[in-house]
């Protein structure tokens, strides 16, 4: 009888607090949900009511060269950033495990970037990038180039890609660390017997029992590279050209420069379509079910 | 003696290759350092020493912060106000995400309630739709709802958050039954189970999800761009990146407002340190 009771106490209080979340989330998340759904088929200038023109906006969007480009810019991004960020961070991994005393020190240095302002550090590296800046004075010392990293198509991405890379190594660094430390000593033991090298310690038993790790850093590349905003905006501004033009840009200038938000939502759900399946393949691509045995 | 002869037995720890190794790795850790070290030395010199001088050398001065709280201010770029505007937002929000999320999360991880596991997979489903997605229809609410323009648009929509419900749930689950057999005989309350109980054995997933919500509210630059015009309504983020398109001639006082826009990010991290690092590894398991 008591335990009856207090049971249905248990129940309702659980029920009222899970209820509260989904009263906000009917507000600021369903809602807008069904309202980007009917932007999406509808014509809309902000103040009028909508129209419906069904697939029109599809069609549209998918003929929209400039929208093409910023979904091409994605892949540019990911071909640059993929590999630095990999690489950085596995020699953050590494490092980690090297150093015993400082490690904390060291993790925290790299993760500094990481939880910082990306306004503010875009905003200093559009200086430390500038002609005249710290960067190009000190390449100019040492080998005479000056390198015009905002006004060439190429470099520009490159320089995104490099602040982006500086900002996640860090978190990324520390994910494949925690995968290094679930791998057994013996197996590096077993293999020293053998007389494998180095490297090939590294490309058969260390990448490949870091799979699940590397392939959520691989994740988490894509999804940064599909949510890039900021740093493209300050940096850049998008260009020269278009060719730094992030699909989060395209969206926010279609929507509130030229006034199209029913085009802007269309972008919307198909960028996030996009991300998705690039998520899909890459999966299907590289992720492997490894045991130990 | 005995110092030198610890510090013999810590050189021969490693061979010269692990040390040169070691070494690499310190400094490679400095250098990420280096963004945040050019920011603040030229923050504090004049503009036109900014780019021919040396890291440490030029005439330094707080000029440009002067110039940021003070001229500023009459080319219709309140930086104080800003500042403030970015605190008051910052921490309501955190507050009200970590009072939120703990209650929720207790509840899902250890209340028994009909629809328990359908609420839990509604919360992962939330967190796989990239919330980008989301922005231009937000806008489209807070328009209908009259809010566009005022701090309600920059806390409303941020209150609760599903990722930090998720995340407090993982680390509530794990906690043994007994605390909570302990409470329920002592007649603890709801209240005084999650802040007296709960809350005091978790603190790590806390300090996680306070430090993100602090850095993703204080940071957050897209939303505020869209949803506020006015500059003496606007956070420090967009006031900002707005001073530095219209004034970029000016990069000392660009530099100072970065720092203010940093330095609070940087205090927190550097603060919490230890429960970021605890934590951290909590979020990767």
């Amino acid at each position: 009888m008591n335990r009856r009771r207090r049971l249905s106490r248990e129940s309702w209080i659980g029920l009222s607090l899970a209820l509260s979340y989904m009263v906000f989330t009917a507000i600021f998340w369903v809602y807008p949900f069904f309202w980007l759904a009917r932007l999406s088929v509808t014509q809309w200038r902000f103040f009028d009511e909508p129209i419906f023109t069904g697939t029109r906006n599809l069609v549209m969007t998918l003929q929209d060269p400039q929208f093409l480009q910023s979904l091409l810019n994605v892949l540019r991004f990911l071909v640059m950033y993929v590999p630095i960020a990999f690489g950085g961070a596995l020699v953050v991994a590494f490092g980690l495990q090297h150093v015993g005393r400082g490690k904390a020190f060291v993790a925290l240095c790299f993760l500094l970037s990481n939880v910082s302002s990306g306004v503010a550090l875009s905003l200093v590296f559009t200086k430390i990038f500038s002609s005249t800046g710290p960067l190009n004075a000190l390449l100019f010392d040492w080998l005479g180039i000056r390198i015009p990293w905002t006004t060439h198509p190429t470099l520009a991405m490159l320089a995104i890609a490099l602040v982006v890379a500086w900002k996640f190594v860090g978190y990324y660094g520390l994910i494949l660390y925690s995968g290094l430390l679930t791998i057994p000593k013996d197996i590096y033991d077993a293999a020293r017997l053998d007389h494998a090298s180095p490297l090939t310690r590294l490309a058969r038993i260390t990448l490949p029992l870091l799979n699940a790790q590397l392939m959520m850093v691989l994740v988490f590349a894509i999804l940064v590279s599909f949510g890039l905003f900021t740093e493209p905006f300050l940096i850049t501004g998008g260009g020269p050209g278009d060719s730094t033009m992030p699909p989060q840009m395209m969206i926010y200038e279609t929507a509130f420069r030229r006034l199209q938000p029913s085009h802007a939502a269309m972008m919307s759900i198909l960028v996030s379509v996009a991300s998705y399946a690039l998520i899909v393949i890459a999966r299907r691509l590289f992720e492997r079910k490894v045991t130990l045995a | 003696m005995r110092a030198a002869e610890r510090i013999g037995k810590l050189l021969r720890s490693r061979s010269p290759r692990g040390w040169a190794a070691t070494v690499c790795i310190y400094a490679l850790a400095l250098t990420w350092l280096y963004p945040f070290l050019w920011m603040v030395a030229a923050a504090l010199k004049p503009t036109a020493q900014i780019y021919n001088t040396g890291l440490f050398e030029g005439d330094f001065t707080l000029d440009n912060f002067r110039f940021l709280f003070a001229t500023a201010d009459k080319l219709d770029r309140p930086f104080l106000q800003a500042m403030g505007i970015s605190l008051l937002v910052t921490v309501s929000v955190t507050l009200s995400v970590l009072l939120s999320s703990a209650f929720i999360a207790f509840a899902l991880a250890r209340l028994r309630f009909p629809g328990r596991k359908l609420f839990g997979d509604f919360l992962l489903l939330q967190m796989v739709i990239p919330t980008t997605m989301f922005i231009l229809p937000l806008f489209v609410l807070i328009k209908q709802l009259g809010l566009l323009n005022s701090l309600g648009a920059l806390i409303l929509p941020f209150m609760m958050s599903g990722w930090g419900i998720y995340m407090m749930a993982q680390s509530f689950k794990a906690m043994p039954e007994e605390y909570f057999d302990a409470a329920r005989l002592d007649r603890a309350s709801l209240w005084q189970t999650v802040t007296r109980v709960v809350a005091p054995l978790n603190k790590s997933i806390i300090a996680i999800v306070a430090l993100f919500t602090f850095t993703g509210t204080w940071d957050n630059f897209l939303w505020p761009l869209i949803a506020i015009s006015d500059t003496d309504r606007m956070p420090l983020s967009v006031l900002l990146a707005t001073f530095s398109k219209q004034y970029g001639g000016y990069a000392g006082p660009v530099m100072a407002g970065a720092v203010l826009q940093t330095l609070p990010l940087v205090l927190l991290f550097v603060l919490f340190r230890r429960h970021f690092l605890q934590g951290m590894s909590l979020t990767l398991k």
